[in-house]
């Protein structure tokens, strides 16, 4: 999938539920049911099997074993950017690449969550030690496209990205798990800490 | 966000307060596992910072751990259509 396509997948999808749903925040509450995880793992196999046909038929370029893992990660990282549906800055920063070098513009007559309101250099410095700034920042670097966030921005954009990596986890748990059982392959023992 | 609306906001006084923050401080506490941080307990916003970048980057060396492990089950396995539809048993 293209960055191109996936992008406007998203936003479609974003704009499909816009029409049926008030208010377009994120709502991290959905990565933890059951149909999402199940969505997703459904979109993540299909991107898989694409990822290994095309290795596949070019056996000239022999991809090492570290390469082949990160193309599954991105693969997971993308299908899991798309599943946000565009409502957020570290999913839409997946999808363009990890960076944002101009601000996404937003889709004319979407709603910003509260807490990007306007809010002022020195209101949103003042009254902050240096250590909460400087793990401000790291955690800033840490959740993707969020580098510049103003806290409250950016611990709402963390809500949302860590249940939405906790899904990822949990899906690929069961991905592995399924793929060794059908291969035939003894499975080792997962050490994720189940819910 | 057109600069004259950004100039006239200035003035006032800043919209997120210390109490918002101090909300979506303990929404982000009640995120992460209850072993890092407890519950209920007052925890400084350092200690939360903090704890969300060592569980972030815990996530993410699960990630790449379960990419790894799974890209060399896609190696290794013959993946007939057959199996996909395991594999897609399996987990609906």
């Amino acid at each position: 999938m293209t960055v191109s396509d996936a992008v406007g997948e998203a936003v479609a999808w974003g704009g499909g539920e816009r029409k049926r749903k008030f208010g377009s925040e994120p709502l991290p509450a959905k990565w933890r049911t059951e149909g999402e995880q199940r969505i997703y793992s459904s979109k993540l196999i299909d991107a898989l099997l694409r990822v290994r046909r095309s290795s596949a038929s070019a056996p000239s370029a022999l991809p090492s074993d570290h390469v082949r893992s990160r193309e599954v990660r991105r693969a997971a990282d993308r299908v899991l950017a798309v599943s946000a549906r565009g409502r957020t800055r570290w999913s839409r920063a997946i999808l363009l690449g990890r960076t944002l070098r101009r601000r996404v513009r937003q889709r004319a007559g979407c709603p910003k969550p509260a807490s990007a309101a306007y809010v002022t250099r020195a209101a949103a410095e003042r009254r902050k030690s240096p250590a909460v700034e400087k793990k401000t920042r790291v955690l800033g670097r840490l959740v993707p496209g969020c580098r510049k966030l103003p806290l409250p921005s950016l611990l709402e954009e963390a809500s949302d990205y860590i249940m939405a990596l906790e899904m990822q986890v949990r899906a690929m748990s069961a991905i592995d798990e399924a793929f060794s059982t059908a291969g035939g392959a003894p499975s080792s023992p997962t050490h994720v800490d189940s819910m | 966000m057109s600069a004259r609306r950004s100039r006239s906001r200035q003035a006032g006084a800043a919209r997120i307060t210390d109490e918002q923050i101090d909300d979506l401080m303990s929404k982000l506490q009640a995120i992460l596992p209850e072993a890092r941080l407890g519950r209920n307990d007052r925890v400084s916003a350092a200690k939360v910072l903090q704890e969300t970048c060592s569980y972030i980057r815990s996530l993410h060396r699960e990630m790449d751990d379960l990419s790894e492990r799974l890209s060399e089950l896609l190696s290794t396995t013959e993946m007939s259509s057959a199996q996909a539809a395991v594999v897609r048993s399996l987990l609906m």
